[in-house]
């Protein structure tokens, strides 16, 4: 291919014009090729960054209170977000350099109905109806899958929800639905009031990392949540925090 | 008595076809490539399931490192009218004018320094140090290292300031220097940069999963503040969810 056969025009005999060949080595171009690729191989950036939108009430006060959304008691999950502290302070404790994540939940109000403050701003510890969970992901795969931690206990409070989307979803497998057809009926299960769905409050002490936030806000998606909000910390949320750590001291 | 003759057979290898094959490869990774930006600081962002794609052009990235330093990114449309270095020069000019409303010490920039910020990526000195920061463009190649050491805060001169001065804020009226340019931004004469700031895909937060809530969260309130209250964060793609 690289050499080109040089005929003298098909005469016979007389010429005595050698044949000749001309070749050309390419082993230099495709070193340098070679180069290139690599080059520009290693330069490139194949893998985008997904992006996870969200949305932030304003900072403005609110005057009129009556117009607000309330949730009610009986579907409010707090999540409150914080960092392994090293034993016995206030100090973020890290393996191998990486935040660990701990995950706090409680059920509607802080301190159950009855209130974590007693008369005159006493703490009643015995109305701390806090509780630790952890992230993790399923447990085995496939339709043998089953949810721990956290999530199990989101799963648990939006099944009315989540059984109306795993109905959609094996439509959905079977070829019986398209994807835009399955997100629009997803999208109508969510937001369908009719069913029982908790709001999520998602709560985080200044020390928690960032990517914890994150894997919160991503159960919410896995879980379909269609309400959740991200909140500042009460006085009533850190006191909690604070006595079930020194309760579970060590464990 | 007849030796045996073997034939001489040549080593030489056709190249052509591999020539061949690494030219298209080369063309392939030419057209699809985009650059690996030059960011100040290299942070390992958290993973999500989230499959939404950042957009190429049109948006704001808000880099944050774990220490709290910020620094801004504008990236505009490929097009002539919204390119970056038009854009760049008048965000410049913007952030210059909303600064010298609340600022007793005016600053402004002369035209060989807007030229220097067209040209930068990320950005993240005070407004103050700006005219000083893009003056060191003009030192040719010394100077562009010069300023990646400023941005990376390695430049070793106690007086320069890296990381756009941020703080906690509500009060609309007086902003601080990040929500001075996130207001220029704003009010850019890119119109598909406004719109995607409007709904929330144009600025994007992108931060190290280790940094500290606080620290990201003292910029969603800046943010919220001056009424930014969608927005995005850019995470890795998680993989077997």
């Amino acid at each position: 291919m690289a050499e080109i056969a040089q005929d003298n025009g098909g005469k016979k005999g007389k010429s005595h014009q050698k044949k000749m060949t001309i070749r050309v080595d390419f082993t230099p171009m495709v070193d340098m090729n070679m180069l290139l690729i690599t080059f520009f191989m290693l330069c490139t950036t194949m893998i985008k960054s997904q992006t996870l939108n969200i949305a932030l009430p304003s900072n403005e006060k609110v005057e009129n209170t009556e117009n607000m959304s309330q949730a009610s008691a009986d579907d409010a999950v707090t999540i409150i977000l914080d960092a392994k502290r090293k034993t016995g302070s206030f100090d973020v404790d890290s393996v191998n350099g990486k935040v660990v994540n701990e995950v706090y939940y409680y059920f509607g109000k802080p301190g159950g109905d009855a209130g974590m403050f007693g008369a005159g701003g006493t703490i009643l510890s015995e109305n701390n109806n806090m509780q630790k969970s952890e992230f993790l992901s399923n447990e085995g795969s496939g339709a043998a899958a089953r949810a721990r931690g956290i999530r199990a206990i989101i799963q648990e409070r939006n099944k009315d929800v989540l059984k109306e989307i795993n109905k959609l979803k094996a439509d959905f497998r079977d070829g019986k639905i398209d994807q835009a057809k399955y997100d629009e009926l997803a999208k109508k299960v969510r937001q369908n009031e009719n069913l029982k769905k908790p709001v999520i409050i998602i709560k985080s002490t200044p020390q928690a990392s960032y990517g914890a936030l994150v894997e919160v806000l991503d159960e919410m998606q896995i879980n379909s949540i269609s309400k959740y909000q991200i909140d500042n910390m009460t006085r009533a949320d850190s006191v909690m925090l604070i006595d079930f750590q020194n309760r579970h001291h060590g464990e | 008595m007849g030796r045996v003759k073997i034939a001489r057979k040549s080593t030489f290898i056709d190249m052509t076809a591999m020539s061949d094959v690494t030219v298209l490869l080369l063309t392939f990774f030419m057209l699809t490539s985009t650059f690996l930006q030059k960011e100040p600081t290299t942070v390992i962002t958290p993973a999500s399931v989230s499959e939404e794609k950042v957009q190429e052009t049109n948006y704001v990235q808000v880099l944050v490192s774990p220490e709290g330093k910020v620094w801004l990114t504008m990236n505009n449309d490929t097009s002539s009218a919204w390119s970056n270095d038009n854009m760049r020069m008048a965000l410049l000019d913007r952030a210059a004018q909303i600064y010298n409303e609340s600022h007793k010490n005016k600053i402004s920039f002369t035209p060989q320094q807007k030229q220097a910020f067209s040209k930068l990526g990320s950005f993240g000195v005070p407004l103050a140090q700006m005219g000083e920061f893009l003056s060191l463009a003009n030192e040719g190649q010394e100077g562009t290292t010069k300023m990646d050491k400023w941005l990376q805060g390695e430049d070793g001169n106690p007086n320069h300031v890296t990381g756009i001065p941020i703080s906690w804020n509500q009060d609309e009226q007086r902003p601080n220097e990040f929500q001075i340019w996130m207001k220029a931004m704003r009010q850019s004469d890119n119109e598909n940069l406004t719109s995607a700031i409007k709904d929330g895909t144009g600025v994007a937060i992108k931060a190290d999963q280790n940094t500290a809530f606080d620290v990201v969260h003292m910029v969603m309130d800046n943010l919220q503040t001056i009424h930014m209250n969608k927005f995005t964060l850019l995470t890795a793609l998680k993989a077997g969810e």
